[in-house]
């Protein structure tokens, strides 16, 4: 097998409000780290690729490729994607074509600097048909848990069990998001308070099923394998790269109790790597609500469909860090989820690759698992929109391969 | 701001729901495609025209929004959803409309859910006063509640008719009410205005005579609440409706379209440009569409103007004329005219003035009752050979009083009396009036109608009914009765009432 790109640095701000600080300073501060981490000078960048959403929207900064350029004061080539996600795997295919040999990769988002507009803007990333018609950021959100609710014909106390396991798993986020120094939200919640919103604002999902909107910035450096050696040991091979896409429009797609473009992006990476999901011990995934950490086990393969529902609220019965699921093991969002460690957009996916990397290496400190068995690989999953692109990266201390 | 292109675009499709059906294996489309997924190729060009407008869906999951988006806040708490039409072959996003959800009141979506909806032209949301109007069909009430779903079936016609006369009418009132003392009088929701009842009028017009849209060659909507000082309620009637034949490589509908102002007279004034068009000897319109439509403004009480606040109503009717499967042929007509002005509204302002006691003897009763002596001496009648009597209904005693002074009864004209349960629906007035009384008459019965205009002026005119009247009969649910007597109207308070009044 060939040997895939590394990560040989990462870096990130923390997420919160950052009414102090540009765009700019925050990009500043993460790259700065993640050149650091890697022990390299800004000179020996071949290429960058950068991501945000809104920036256009919150910031009026149309060409963030010229801003970059400036603080790095370099005259590379500059690309700009959406997602993290977008641009580590835009990085990964021109390194593994050969073009580059050191990349920056770079996310960030200033989402409180307008306040007022940034539930409409969200608004840019589902159909506008379904703007028109009155939709929220939200309210897909609670129509996939009402998909689910009736594909699965939960009733009763079924329903109430699955409304307690995505209370859990909001706890558990933010218990998770207490050891970590860089998390929107370091306090712990209970499942009363979950419920609490939701009965307040009389609302199926409520302020603790939602990840927040963040300031933030994260970066990393991707190396050819053969420079990346050059520089450490300590790498983390990014053994897979994928993504799919589906409907802007989700009332038009068949599928509605679970995003398909997440199923088809795993099934890709597992490939892309030649490993099955038991090697996979960690998992980041893209919780913007608690409804989507649920569901996305199940997209992912995890958990059987129409099961995880019940097979976490037995799990949080007694629960143990990680989830127990079909006869697995594997730790979710450790760093808190977007959730509780923020959901500043474009820098969302480097701080899932930032903890995935920061696991694999055994640099967790306070929150560091120790998973059964070999420890060689973790799994991100990045989704751009309401299930519209999911981007599934496995990163391992070894190369891929059974 | 706007963009004017973009309202252009989604309005000609989210307005009608237009959509496109493969001839091959049937998949359609919410929104028109040149080709379909499944077939491709072979398909190019040859995708069929649909549109849900006239459909029934099925909502099949729903939550409620409690915090909308920004242009949305005015809406409060909704229900939003997917709607699926054509047992599931399409899903649209959508919200409910004419329901008031209290911020505190709990919604469980399994009560909504699987439940038959019928899409309803609406204000889309809030923009600015100066901006054009967004709106849409992606708004939803159930089939089983006020608005019932009725199928628009053209019908062939039978009977070719000598005069010209009056082939389907539809009225149109909101769910929502206001009751003050013996007083009901209809209320818009908040994303009404006088657009969307003319749209919704005329389409009950359509439904009920079963004439062929696109045989409409001429559409009056006569108004004086138009949200617009510039920009016609009837071409918006005439896009939403199809009316006349469609040029579609340009979007355009063959049909002439125009809006009428004369205060509350706007609409009738405009019965006998109709009837002369489609009786016009050398080249006859097959039908012409007249519709009265007013949001009736008042401003709040205690200010100038105020007085009004207390009758105002809100409503629209329309009226589809031509000479076939006539169900009431017009006999004759009259009209006067003369410069008083008793009630006026100047450019800019939002509300009308009156002249207080000016408006009744010199202007209302002075009017009415010459127009109606005057039409019955040309046509040698008396009260007495008169069925049905109706005039314009800005409040309950004026119309009485009227119609007692030209000799008519209680019995001929209590049927057009509809202003204690509607209010005063300004164009929609007479016409609501009238259109009560056919929806009761046997064939062969004589109806005065006069309306009034401040400014001021009335339009009088005699129609009898002919026997195919009790035939279109079954074709309409949503008679006048049926929406005075609902057991959804939903009452609401004062505050409530100035609210949706000032709309989104």
């Amino acid at each position: 097998m060939k040997e895939p790109p590394a990560i040989i640095g990462v870096g990130r701000t923390r997420f919160g409000e950052h009414y102090e600080l540009d765009p700019e300073d925050l990009i500043d501060e993460a790259g700065l780290m993640a050149l650091d981490s890697a022990g390299i000078e800004r000179k020996d960048l071949d290429a960058c690729y950068i991501s945000d959403y809104l920036l256009q929207v919150t910031n009026k900064i149309g060409l963030e490729e010229g801003f970059m350029s400036q603080i790095l004061e370099m005259n590379i080539p500059i690309e700009k994607m959406r997602s993290f996600s977008s641009a580590l795997m835009n990085a990964c295919n021109a390194i593994e074509a050969g073009k580059y040999d050191v990349v920056l990769v770079g996310g960030m988002e200033k989402m409180t600097d307008r306040w007022s507009k940034i539930r409409d803007n969200l608004m840019l990333l589902v159909d506008h048909w379904s703007y028109y018609a009155g939709g929220t950021p939200e309210s897909n959100h609670e129509l996939l848990l009402r998909e689910y609710i009736k594909e699965y014909n939960l009733r009763g106390d079924d329903q109430q069990k699955l409304m307690t396991t995505l209370a859990h798993i909001s706890v558990k986020n933010h218990r998770n998001a207490v050891l970590n120094e860089y998390a929107h939200f370091r306090r712990e919640i209970d499942v009363k308070r979950v419920f609490a919103a939701r009965a307040e604002e009389q609302k199926m999902l409520g302020l603790y099923d939602f990840a927040p909107i963040s300031d933030g910035a994260t970066a990393l450096i991707l190396a050819s394998p053969k420079k990346a050696k050059e520089y450490t040991d300590n790498l983390i091979y990014v053994v897979a790269s994928s993504l799919a896409t589906d409907f802007i429009s989700y009332p038009s797609r068949t599928y509605r109790s679970g995003f398909l473009a997440s199923r088809i992006a795993m099934e890709r990476a597992l490939k892309m790597a030649d490993i099955s999901l038991d090697n996979i011990k960690i998992l980041e995934v893209y919780d913007q609500s608690t409804v989507l950490e649920m569901i996305s086990l199940e997209d992912l393969g995890f958990v059987e469909r129409g099961t995880a529902w019940i097979k976490l609220y037995k799990n949080f019965e007694d629960f143990k860090g990680y989830y127990d699921v079909d006869g697995r093991q594997v730790y979710v969002n450790t760093n808190g989820g977007l959730k509780a460690d923020g959901n500043p957009l474009g820098a969302t996916g480097g701080a899932q690759i930032f903890e995935v990397v920061k696991q694999l290496r055994g640099e967790a400190g306070q929150r560091q698992i120790k998973p059964d068995g070999d420890f060689l690989y973790g799994c991100v999953q990045e989704i751009e929109g309401f299930g519209t692109k999911v981007y599934v990266h496995i990163l391992g201390r070894e190369k891929g391969g059974k | 701001m706007g963009s004017e292109p973009i309202e252009r675009r989604v309005a000609y499709i989210g307005d009608r729901l237009k959509g496109s059906k493969c001839p091959f294996c049937g998949k359609e489309y919410f929104r028109t495609r040149k080709y379909c997924g499944n077939c491709g190729r072979k398909s190019l060009g040859k995708m069929e025209d649909i549109d849900f407008f006239y459909e029934k869906g099925v909502l099949e999951t729903c939550t409620v929004v409690r915090e909308p988006t920004n242009k949305f806040v005015k809406l409060g708490s909704y229900i939003y959803g997917i709607v699926s039409f054509h047992n599931g072959k399409v899903r649209v996003p959508g919200r409910l409309t004419d329901i008031i959800i209290r911020s505190d009141e709990p919604v469980n979506p399994e009560n909504f859910e699987g439940r038959e909806v019928v899409p309803r032209f609406r204000r889309r949301y809030s923009v600015d006063r100066s901006d054009i109007i967004p709106t849409i069909s992606l708004a939803f009430t159930f089939a089983d509640e006020y608005y019932p779903y009725q199928q628009y079936d053209i019908t062939k016609p039978s009977k070719e008719y000598d005069v010209p006369g009056i082939v389907g009418y539809g009225v149109y009132i909101s769910r929502f009410r206001i009751k003050e003392g013996a007083m009901e009088r209809s209320v818009p929701f908040i994303d009404e205005d006088a657009i969307t009842a003319a749209v919704e009028a005329g389409k009950l017009a359509l439904i009920h005579s079963g004439v062929d849209h696109r045989l409409i060659g001429k559409v009056y909507v006569g108004s004086e609440s138009n949200p617009y000082a510039v920009n016609p309620i009837a071409s918006k009637v005439a896009q939403v409706l199809k009316l006349g034949e469609e040029e579609k490589a340009e979007g355009v509908q063959g049909v002439d379209a125009v809006d009428t102002e004369f205060a509350c007279k706007a609409a009738t004034s405009m019965f006998k440009d109709a009837m002369a068009l489609v009786y016009y000897p050398r080249n006859p319109m097959d039908y012409v569409m007249v519709i009265g439509a007013d949001n009736a403004q008042a401003a709040p009480r205690g200010e100038p103007g105020g007085e009004l606040d207390f009758f105002v109503g809100y409503g629209g009717a329309a009226f589809i004329f031509g000479m076939r499967d006539v169900i009431a042929e017009v006999e004759g007509w009259y009209s006067c005219t003369s410069d008083t002005p008793d009630f006026w509204r100047r450019d800019l302002e939002p509300y009308p003035r009156h002249g207080g006691r000016f408006t009744g003897e010199p202007a209302y009763f002075k009017h009415i009752i010459k127009a109606g002596k005057k039409l019955m001496e040309k046509m040698n009648l008396k009260p007495s050979d008169i069925d049905y009597f109706v005039c314009h209904q800005p409040n309950p005693t004026f119309p009485a009083r009227a119609a007692a002074t030209l000799g008519f009864k209680p019995e001929q004209y209590l049927p057009g009396l509809q202003v204690s349960k509607f209010g005063n629906t300004y164009s929609g007035s007479s016409p609501i009036g009238l259109a009560a009384i056919l929806d009761q008459a046997e064939p062969h019965k004589r109806i005065m109608i006069v309306s009034y205009g401040s400014g001021a002026g009335s339009d009088a005119y005699i129609f009898i009914t002919t026997s195919q009247i009790k035939d279109k009969r079954e074709r309409q649910k949503f008679t006048v009765k049926y929406q005075a007597e609902n057991k959804f109207i939903n009452y609401v308070d004062y505050a409530t009432y100035r609210r949706f009044k000032e709309g989104l």
